[in-house]
């Protein structure tokens, strides 16, 4: 006789009311029919060839947790946080499986349980990071300083820095110049080092959300944003104070709690109804999902105002004087643009009169750089970075790294990508090149009133 | 009928390994394999302990193996340790042969993933058994050349997976199921010996055994290196959805279109509910407030093509369609289909259960028997949703319901049983293409006699003496007749 009373079970017991440990619906459990669609739009599943790494296996380990008695142990903590959260599987679920919601409820659970266990190393380490450094700009802006001054002195220690995850230069002259976007902007209250901050009201048509580490390490991007939202004649504003960090990186790790004062500093800092423009697709998504983290109509209002950078700008692209570079470039999808906003169209559609855009086969698989989880799991992020960097080779036509740009909107897949050799770029960036400086730029009448966010990219 | 067992060992049971047992058979495989390639963690396993069918299992190892030298060590090692063993691809079928009885172990074969060589103009390939089956054809497509199965199921499941089952999809209508598509295997055999079966050349001299390993759903060891046929790409290809107000009509336009002497490519058909479902899932334009939709492929050269859309326009729209639409272009054609192939997945908006089956009726009947299969559920009170191949009369009702319902699954399992009972009953058979795996076993008696079963255990025993592949599969077990409950012990619905 086979005991199966010791077996963890992967389905839901019948007729027994469950009392799990992990904060997930029920509902939204049992919801996955286990067909495993999913599975070759799994990163770690396509590089591990393992269950335990795919979305099916995670959500099964889940249901073994919260239906079987099976216990939040180390060997179901591995599972969870080898998960990327980059979403490809609930793009590709045609049940249409909240893995997101799964994910981050059961990264609570194990965030929860490990507020008593963890190594204290480790969580002291945690809680600087996220408590500490990331709610704060201007640490971030100076902890961003400091390494870039450490990688000229070759003063880094291999050690922090994970295999493989070299780590770009950091532009020191960037930092020390901060974001001045066109008047009537009456900087208020600006610190050299700190974000300019504006009067996001609705004088501006429009406010860029800057973001804590894209603002420290990539600038230049949100300049060449702001460029070109100009060139289309809008107005463009920057978020007044506490509006850096999205708290996109505390829901991954499921400190859920310090993700929702995050959000609500950030509504705070940007009253008012113009849209809210926002040019790292990870900041995107979380500033998207403020209406389900906080719950309040406020919130829901206030995500509704958020917009991609290429979606805000595809309906006004006609309004820019490019010049058609001729250059072919591969899409590299963020995955927080394509299987989370499910914003795919509108990057191709901005590039469509400058640049020859050319798609990977591989239905935008994640690159594997995940917010902070190139840095926690080196060696599946780098795995999936090889099999990335083959299929934008195949894209590409077999040229070498050296002869192609690559586009993407997020600046983690831009570093996680040009660690490896690849020459990634964002498509602000790209279309501040192309503009044509002699043209003048949209006049600002001519365009009010704004158009209205574009139907179908709601959530 | 005789209701006693064929006399095969297929059905031997294996008592369940001690725990001292495990330890050293997990290090043995371990030794083989390299130690993180075998592993025996009881939350890993419970993820090995079921496919997309109901039924789970247990397993007593998993591990993965990535030369067919390291398949044949698994399996020996297996053997030496008295555990029976279980090749699984991407568990994706949807009958429970990759479900672990009796404490298997699990030789997954995910990372047995490479193409191996491509003929461009012998036009077949050498691939390994791990590799996607749309892989595959993405692999070759800039060639011109595509791997022509292509279940609905195809850009999750493995080639060695397709082999096990024979699997079929909507393009089989035209071009034949994965048997006609398979050259050759490199198989290790249940004893852990390595050999091939049938070769490149189309006529082999001798018995098929390259036929009869096809469909063996695992029983007969396992598949380490598969040579597939290729296909060219077809000059002219175009879809068209028809669309209908009654089943009936849909149905009688399905064996109209193919009285008039058109085999199309494909000939799929959807009932109302599984429409709008895939609708909400993919928005390809498939009518909400359709009573069935027929999904319509035909390829071949230009002119041949556009008097195949002109025939099935004329027969679609006597027999009632509402409209008929022809894709216009390629975007528009991958939606569509993409709607098509994720019907079954996209269940869960519904019930979150599906009980599958699979049963091929003459296309003839289809009128009948889907009124049949819809008067069965509703006695039951069990939903029914209708999706399947309709041009080879391939039926797949879908049965959803929610598990957690006290009793739901005996009004299932009879539901299952009075459609499989309509379906024979019209001269229909089994199963089309999910296979019988652990799930459908029961009834293969109400298909065949004693006498073909024996035959059959006969042809298992040939390959597999002792038993030890993927025991208690295909083959019913010494039960009653139909009775699907009498599912082995240690697995449960
Ligand atoms: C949404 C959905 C749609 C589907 N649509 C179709 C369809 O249109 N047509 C169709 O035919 N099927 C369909 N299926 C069923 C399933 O996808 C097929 O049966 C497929 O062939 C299984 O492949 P797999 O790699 O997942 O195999 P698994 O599920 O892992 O295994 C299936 C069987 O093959 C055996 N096996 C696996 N690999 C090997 C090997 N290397 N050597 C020997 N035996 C092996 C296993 O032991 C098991 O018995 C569908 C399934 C789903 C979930
Ligand atoms: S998550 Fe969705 S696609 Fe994946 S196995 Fe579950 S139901 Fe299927
Ligand atoms: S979120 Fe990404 S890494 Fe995680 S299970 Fe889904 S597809 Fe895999
Ligand atoms: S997504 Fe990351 S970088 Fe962007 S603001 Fe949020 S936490 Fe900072």
């Amino acid at each position: 006789m086979t005991a199966l009373d010791s077996v963890p079970t992967t389905q839901r017991p019948m007729g027994v009311a469950p009392q799990g440990p992990l904060d997930i619906s029920d509902d939204d459990l049992v919801s996955c029919v286990a067909c495993g669609l999913c599975l070759p739009h799994c990163p770690t599943y396509r590089v591990t060839g393992l269950e335990t790494s795919s979305p099916r296996g995670r959500i099964a380990a889940m249901r073994a947790v919260q239906f079987g008695g099976a216990p939040i142990d180390t060997v179901f903590e591995r599972y969870m946080e080898e998960c990327i959260q980059c979403r490809g599987c609930e793009a590709a679920c045609p049940s249409q499986v909240p893995y997101g919601r799964l994910i981050e409820g059961a990264r609570q659970a194990l965030h929860e349980r490990r507020s008593h266990d963890r190594r204290r190393r480790r969580r002291l380490a945690e809680w600087l990071g996220y408590t500490v450094i990331l709610p704060r700009h201007r640490l971030v802006i100076a902890a961003t300083w400091l390494l870039g001054l450490g990688q000229r002195l070759r003063l880094v220690p291999r050690r922090l820095v994970p295999r493989g995850v070299a780590l770009p230069l950091v532009s020191l002259t960037e930092l020390r110049h901060p974001l001045q976007p066109t008047a009537p902007t009456a900087p208020s209250g600006a610190s050299s080092g700190g974000p300019s901050t504006g009067n996001p009201t609705n004088a501006f048509d429009a406010v860029l959300f800057t973001g804590c580490v894209m603002d420290a390490w990539q600038r230049g991007t949100h300049r060449s944003a702001i460029t070109v939202m100009e060139s289309t004649g809008a107005m463009v504003g920057l978020p007044g104070p506490g509006g850096d960090c999205c708290g996109a990186l505390h829901v991954h790790a499921g400190r859920t709690a310090e993700a929702r004062r995050l959000a609500e500093r950030v509504i705070a800092s940007m009253p008012g109804d113009a849209p809210i423009v926002v040019d790292s697709a990870g900041c995107g998504a979380a500033l998207k999902d403020y209406g389900h983290l906080l719950g309040s109509p406020e919130a829901r209002a206030f995500s509704e105002r958020v917009h991609d950078f290429a979606e805000w700008l595809a309906p006004r692209v006609d309004r820019l004087a490019v010049r058609d570079t001729h250059e072919r470039v591969v899409v590299a999808d963020p995955c927080h643009l394509r299987h989370v906003q499910r914003q795919t169209t509108p990057v191709r559609s901005i590039l469509a009169a400058s640049h020859r855009t050319v798609d990977t086969d591989d239905d935008g698989l994640c690159c594997g750089a995940g917010g902070a989880y190139n840095a926690l799991q080196p060696d599946l992020a780098l795995a999936a970075r090889e099999r990335k960097i083959a299929a934008l080779q195949r894209a590409a036509g077999g040229a070498a790294l050296t002869d192609f740009r690559v586009v993407s909107a997020n600046p983690g897949c831009l570093m996680h990508l040009m660690a490896a050799g690849v020459r990634a770029v964002h498509p602000a960036d790209l279309l501040a090149e192309a503009l044509d400086p002699e043209h003048p730029r949209w006049p600002r009448d001519a365009i009010r009133p704004e158009p209205s966010r574009h139907p179908g990219s709601t959530p | 009928m005789d209701a006693t067992v064929p006399d095969h060992r297929a059905d031997r049971s294996f008592a369940s390994p001690s725990d001292a047992e495990l330890t050293r058979l997990v290090a043995d495989l371990g030794v083989a394999l390299g130690p993180d390639r075998a592993r025996s963690d009881p939350l890993e396993l419970a993820l090995y302990a079921r496919d997309a069918g109901v039924a789970s299992g247990r397993a007593a190892a998993v591990c993965f193996p990535r030369t067919t030298a390291e398949v044949a060590a698994a399996v020996q090692t297996a053997r030496r340790h008295g555990r029976p063993f279980l090749g699984r691809g991407s568990g994706t079928g949807l009958a429970g042969g990759a479900t672990p009885v009796d404490d298997p172990v699990v030789i997954v074969t995910t990372q047995m993933n490479r193409v191996l060589e491509v003929d461009v103009d012998e036009r077949f390939a050498w691939v390994e058994p791990g590799v996607l089956n749309l892989d595959l054809t993405r692999a070759v497509a800039h060639l011109g050349l595509h791997y022509a199965p292509d279940p609905s199921s195809q850009q999750a499941c493995s080639i060695g997976g397709n082999v096990a089952t024979n699997a079929g999809g909507p393009h089989c209508l035209l071009y034949g199921t994965t048997q006609a598509h398979v050259l050759a295997a490199e198989v290790v055999l249940p004893d852990g010996t390595v050999t091939v079966l049938g070769g490149l050349s189309p006529d082999q001299p001798g018995y098929d055994l390259r036929g009869v390993f096809v469909g063996s759903e695992g029983t007969m060891g396992i598949a380490t290196r598969i040579a597939v046929r290729l296909m060219p790409d077809p000059p002219a290809l175009r879809t068209l959805l028809l669309d209908f107000t009654d089943v009936d009509a849909a149905a009688a336009t399905v064996s109209g279109i193919i009285a008039d002497g058109l085999v199309p490519a494909a000939l799929e058909m959807m009932d109302a509910d599984i429409t709008r479902m895939v609708e909400d899932f993919v928005g390809a334009g498939y009518p909400r407030d359709a009573a069935a939709v027929l999904l319509v492929e035909v390829d071949g050269l230009t002119h041949g093509v556009d008097d195949a859309i002109e025939i099935i326009r004329r027969v679609g729209t006597a027999n009632g369609a509402r409209t008929v639409r022809v894709a216009a272009d390629a975007t528009e054609r991958n939606l569509l289909w993409k709607g098509r192939k994720s019907a079954f997945g996209a269940i869960a908006r519904i019930a979150p259960n599906y009980y599958l089956h699979d049963t091929v009726v003459p296309r003839t009947r289809l009128v009948e028997v889907l009124r049949g299969v819809y008067a069965i559920a509703d006695e039951q009170r069990i939903k029914v949703l209708n999706v399947f191949h309709a041009g080879d009369g391939n039926l797949h009702p879908l049965l959803v319901f929610d598990g957690r319902e006290p009793g739901v699954m005996e009004r299932v399992h009879a539901a299952g049983d009075a459609i499989i009972e309509l379906s024979l009953s019209v001269g229909g058979v089994l199963s089309g293409e999910h296979g019988i795996g652990l799930e459908k076993r029961a009834y293969m008696r109400s298909q065949f006699s004693p006498d073909d079963l024996h035959v059959q255990a006969g042809m298992r025993d040939a390959f597999d003496p002792d038993g030890f592949s993927n025991p208690h599969k295909v083959l019913p077990a010494g039960s009653r007749c139909g009775d699907v409950q009498s599912l082995p012990e240690g697995v449960w619905v």
